[in-house]
């Protein structure tokens, strides 16, 4: 046993007649066995948000209605480290959604109102699909093959 | 604090679990163009283009696209972050920590609006 938990259920407000030990986090935590993709996952918030805003910011740079500004702003994604970053947040993020999408059948309720969910195989296969169907889509799109 | 937190987190739930469902399906396309393709000069010059970039974003689906795409994600990863912080650092100072995260991923969400409209 490593460090203390902090769990703040495991403190009441009177002390109880019944001594228990003090809840402590598993050895393995955090970095080690199955708590290091756990970890992961939850970082990868941070990056979800940084390309939200550097989405928002082209955005932001294209509304400004100014060719030369739109130019410069692409031009500045040239840097190595705008690269590495680009390709480390692509990989995490296409990591983060093979994942979410393997447990997203797990979370799911038998029945949805009167429809009694797929399963399991068939809603993994369905959002594997869409991944890679979305993916090339954006990427046409995007890439001026499509539009 | 915690407890706005807390009655605020039916709200929260679906923008997470939206978030989390927009940025696996768009936004390694995103990163592999805009991020990658383009920079490395595999793209051709044209399909980037501020006359092409702008006719596909000003486009009332675009302009919704670009919203969901950017406002959805910000809700996600800070429910994420703020659950890592959790982890990490216990709940003692989830209340400020937790509406830090909210607070940027709505301030976010009203600048993606305000660039949505601007277009």
């Amino acid at each position: 046993m490593s460090a203390r938990a902090r769990i703040d259920s495991m403190r009441p407000k009177r002390p109880g007649s019944t001594r228990t030990a003090p809840p402590r986090m598993p050895d393995l935590y955090p970095t080690r066995g199955r708590y290091l993709p756990y970890i992961a996952f939850g970082s990868v918030g941070l990056l979800l948000m940084l390309v939200g805003f550097g989405i928002l910011r082209s955005v932001w740079v294209l509304g400004e209605h100014d060719p030369a500004a739109w130019r410069a702003h692409l031009s500045a994604y040239r840097h190595p480290a705008y690269i590495v970053f680009h390709l480390f947040a692509m990989l995490a993020i296409g990591w983060f959604g093979l994942r979410f999408f393997r447990l997203f059948p797990k979370t799911q309720p038998p029945k949805i109102g009167p429809l009694r969910s797929p399963p399991e195989p068939v809603l993994l296969a369905g959002l594997r699909t869409a991944f890679v169907i979305a993916t090339a889509l954006v990427a046409a799109v995007l890439g001026g093959a499509i539009g | 604090m915690k407890t706005l937190l807390l009655r605020l987190e039916p709200v929260i739930w679906p923008l997470f679990g939206a978030g989390m469902m927009v940025a696996a399906l768009a936004y390694p396309g995103w990163l592999l163009v805009v991020g990658l393709a383009e920079p490395l000069g595999v793209l051709s010059p044209a399909a980037l283009s501020y006359e092409r970039a702008l006719g596909l974003a000003a486009h009332p689906i675009g302009r919704l696209v670009l919203l969901l795409v950017i406002a959805l994600p910000l809700w996600g990863g800070a429910h994420h972050v703020r659950h890592v912080a959790i982890d990490f650092g216990g709940i003692a100072r989830d209340a400020w920590f937790g509406s830090l995260c909210y607070a940027v991923a709505l301030a976010g969400s009203v600048l993606a609006a305000l660039a949505v409209v601007r277009l």
